[in-house]
């Protein structure tokens, strides 16, 4: 059993003390090397829960424990940071440097690498992202899924344990989303990453080992994604359609073609239907 | 109203070294009525393509039609040019500046130079139209708004001006999955009351669902043009340019690669349904056989 | 629209020794060049600082183009300031008896000396921001002002808003082009009308932009933190200035010129 590495035990969190709770009593576990996905419309307190497990904010309720690390800790806030690192939504608000290369020193300097040590980190989280090739770029010349390589790069030079990425995706275009996509499932594979991958794409979390699903500030569903979409009507309530593949499977079925359960990509399509067909 | 682009070719920032051509000699029109899709990988030129049918851009060589009428000809009016073409940028909500909904929305109509009575009677359509018609939300801030709201309002603050195109500039970006099916059916509603649509988009599943003529836009020029069921026909060559096809149109591939019977033609997830099961009937009936 | 054609600073590219020297060097030997310049107490001792400064601009490779550039907005107050001192200073061997004024020797001379100090000054600063990237220039000020620390100068946080401010122009300069091509769009008019039409025009543009910025900066803000981001202290750096030997040789010919011009002050 591999060891957890990102607890919540019945978080809650609100961002004034009489408004509602953006997240209600969540409870979470992720193990060390798994790809977790969080999916939720907007407002169902997905990006909060993100923002929660990094400790920019800390819960009201409950405990969020990080590579057994307290949050609510003061002392512990910037170890947790560097060990869980967070790539954010909007790829032009998260670069801070004019130049590429200084832009994924900043978290380097910031915890105060030794100079030395610097360009090596730097040229090898740039290649881990296919981006060294763009180390002398200026951010604003580059497309939306290149500023999402270089700030994945920036969290990667500070060796993170643990990525999140808070809808990293949303704002991409499908080029740029593959591409994003491709450099996380690299990481989590070659190099052991844990991530937490916060979207509102049902594509997306297809892909994940774990889905939790969010609604109203609560984790209402959570399993394999084979569980999570093996019912299209059981999403419709938290205003959630299933992967296109997942749906069309439904339709066959209820025209009583024998399609299996758990059928969301193409590709298991295309075998099924093969399968059936000859 | 018809709009014509007659080789038209833009270049941004010319004589300089920042010079960059965004589109080359391109021919198109627009016409009357259809649900015109605009496809392309990003910096391929579809949202230069897009400014220039009302008339925001220049062409640097080549001219623009409106009608048979030169549309930078001196003395064109290009105010009446813009209530005509509606353009609704990408995150069009960022553009929101009033104190309340009502008055963002009043803001083209009131451009136009129209009175007061006929303002109010624009902004009250127009909210409804976007479903923002709810009592209490045309006084609100549109900064209170929710996201998918936002989107809406700033839709709202284009159709006010009633116009008779309306070009999208990817208008679900960045919604999440209900939002975006609304502004779907919006989009979707408009087309079918009459309104000439033309939407940049990304998202081939709603090219193929909505959409009755689609051009594909590569390096500046255009690389392929027809009705959707014509270009997803080619969908290697799509998948070549880097663009995605409907997942649908992927699993048909896949299946003839692999050697099944499956039928060239299918874009949409109900004819995905109609060709498996015939081809499932078809099979057991072999099987029986 | 021109405000794609607005570049950055304006920096000159190159791999000049010039653009190779340390920007704290640059800067200091540039306050040492404008001391030098209001030293010289006559005409002959801007001779040294006019052959330096040609010296540098041709090392530096720099066109003389691109360096004049630097006057041209200055160029009424040259101007003003040349005729003004030319006919209104009081001096004792006329030149010339325009009838309504009488040009004097001595207020030539000022005229000229107080145009060319202008003219030398202004050189000399378009020099250093010519030869330096402004983010390097921005390094160089922050490690200059670091002492200053002690009595509570944010040398460093001055120097993180500068860099940001740097990072974010392009940003908003692309953004402010396509509100304004929204708003066009809508009928908006940027373009005609009187002074007070036209400033109640910007609204609908400076309302948008001033909510994305306080949108950015939150955003900003929060994935600074989220990288570890807290402050000056304890930080490290990736590119630490250090001074070489041709520091050392800019700043020994910079003393000579020092030299020379307090010389030539004297001699004459």
């Amino acid at each position: 059993m591999a060891e957890p590495i990102i607890v919540a035990d019945h978080v809650s969190f609100s961002y004034d003390d009489e408004g509602p709770q953006a997240v209600r009593d969540v409870s979470l576990t992720v193990q060390r090397g798994s790809f977790h996905a969080i999916l939720g419309q907007n407002g169902s307190g997905k990006s909060t829960l993100a923002k929660l497990i990094n400790g920019l904010y800390t819960p009201g309720a409950g405990k969020v424990t990080v590579c057994g690390m307290d949050t609510q800790d003061e002392k512990n806030t910037w170890e947790i940071r560097r060990r869980a690192g967070m790539v954010f939504q909007n790829p032009d608000n998260q670069l801070v440097a004019t130049v590429v290369n200084e832009d994924v020193a900043f978290g380097l300097e910031n915890i105060g690498v030794p100079t030395e040590e610097m360009p090596g980190r730097i040229e090898k989280a740039l290649r881990d992202v296919g981006m060294l090739e763009f180390a002398g770029r200026a951010p604003h010349t580059l497309s939306g899924g290149q500023k999402q390589r270089v700030a994945i790069a920036g969290v990667l030079a500070m060796q993170p344990e643990a990525i999140i990425f808070d809808e990293s995706t949303a704002m991409l275009d499908p080029q740029g989303r593959r591409e994003v996509m491709a450099a996380v499932r690299r990481l989590n594979r070659e190099q052991g990453i844990t991530v937490l991958w916060i979207t509102h794409f049902m594509e997306e979390a297809v892909e994940c080992d774990q889905v939790h699903l969010m609604h109203e500030g609560q984790i209402v569903m959570s399993g394999t994604p084979k569980e999570i979409f093996a019912d299209a009507a059981k999403l419709k309530p938290y205003r959630l359609d299933a992967p296109p593949m997942a749906r069309l499977a439904q339709r066959l079925r209820s025209q009583g073609m024998p399609i299996r359960q758990g059928v969301l990509t193409v590709d298991e399509m295309a075998e099924e239907v093969a399968r059936l067909c000859r | 109203m018809q709009v014509t682009l007659e080789h038209v070719t833009h270049t941004y920032q010319p004589n300089s070294p920042f010079q960059s051509t965004a589109i080359r000699d391109v021919n198109m029109e627009i016409r009357p009525g259809e649900f015109l899709a605009l496809i392309g990988h990003t910096g391929s030129g579809k949202s230069t393509l897009a400014q220039h049918i009302n008339g925001l851009l220049k062409p640097t060589a080549g001219k623009v039609l409106l009608d048979g009428q030169d549309i930078h000809e001196k003395g064109f009016d290009k105010k009446a040019l813009r209530q005509k073409v509606g353009l609704v940028f990408q995150y069009p909500e960022h553009q929101l500046f009033e104190e309340t909904v009502a008055k963002d929305v009043a803001f083209g109509p009131k451009n136009l130079g129209l009175s007061e009575k006929e303002i109010a009677e624009r902004v009250e359509e127009a909210l409804a139209r976007v479903g923002l018609g709810q009592p209490g939300i045309a006084q609100k801030s549109p900064f209170e708004l929710s996201g998918g709201q936002m989107r809406r309002a700033a839709m709202a603050g284009v159709l006010a001006m009633r116009p008779e195109i309306l070009v999208l500039d990817e208008p679900a970006a960045g919604l999440d999955p209900q939002s975006r099916e609304d502004m779907l059916q919006l989009i979707a509603g408009l087309h079918r009351q009459g309104t000439t649509v033309v939407m940049i988009s990304h998202s081939m599943d709603d090219v193929a669902r909505f959409a009755t003529r689609a051009v594909v836009m590569e390096h500046g020029t255009i690389a392929m043009e027809g009705a959707p069921e014509e270009i997803f026909r080619h969908a290697e060559r799509l998948e070549q340019m880097g663009l995605d096809v409907p997942s649908v149109c992927r699993l048909g591939l896949k299946l003839r690669a692999m050697g099944v019977d499956c039928p060239p033609d299918i874009f949409r997830e109900e004819q995905a349904e109609r060709a498996l099961l015939a081809l499932w009937k078809g099979g057991a009936a072999h099987g029986a056989e | 629209m021109a405000l794609n054609d607005i570049t950055l600073g304006q920096y000159y590219p190159g791999d000049s020794a010039v653009h190779r020297l340390d920007p704290r060097v640059k800067i200091l030997l540039l306050i040492a060049l404008i001391v030098a310049i209001f030293l010289a107490g006559n005409l002959l001792a801007y001779v040294p600082v006019i052959l330096f400064l040609g010296l540098v601009s041709s090392l530096s490779k720099v066109p003389v183009k691109m360096m004049l550039k630097g006057l041209k907005p200055l160029r009424f107050i040259l101007i003003l300031t040349f005729l003004l001192n030319l006919f209104f200073l009081q001096g004792e061997t006329p030149l010339l008896n325009l009838g309504f004024a009488v040009i004097t020797k001595e207020a030539l001379i000022t005229a000229v000396h107080y145009s060319l100090r202008l003219v030398l000054l202004v050189l000399a600063s378009s020099l250093l921001t010519l030869t330096t990237p402004p983010i390097t220039l921005t390094d160089g000020l922050e490690r200059l002002l670091s002492p200053l620390r002690a009595i509570h100068f944010p040398a460093h946080e001055m120097a993180m808003m500068m860099s940001i401010a740097l990072r974010f122009i392009p940003t908003l300069l692309e953004e402010t082009d396509k509100i304004m091509k929204a708003q066009t769009a809508r009928g908006a008019d940027f373009e005609s009308g009187n002074l007070i039409a036209r400033a109640k025009a910007m609204v609908p543009l400076l309302v948008p932009l001033f909510v994305s910025s306080f949108r950015r900066a939150g955003d900003l803000a929060m994935a600074m933190e989220a990288r570890c981001y807290h402050g000056g202290e304890g930080r490290t750096r990736l590119r630490v200035l250090k001074c070489g030997k041709l520091d050392y040789i800019a700043c020994g010919c910079v003393a000579l010129l020092i030299a020379a011009v307090v010389l030539c002050g004297k001699v004459y």
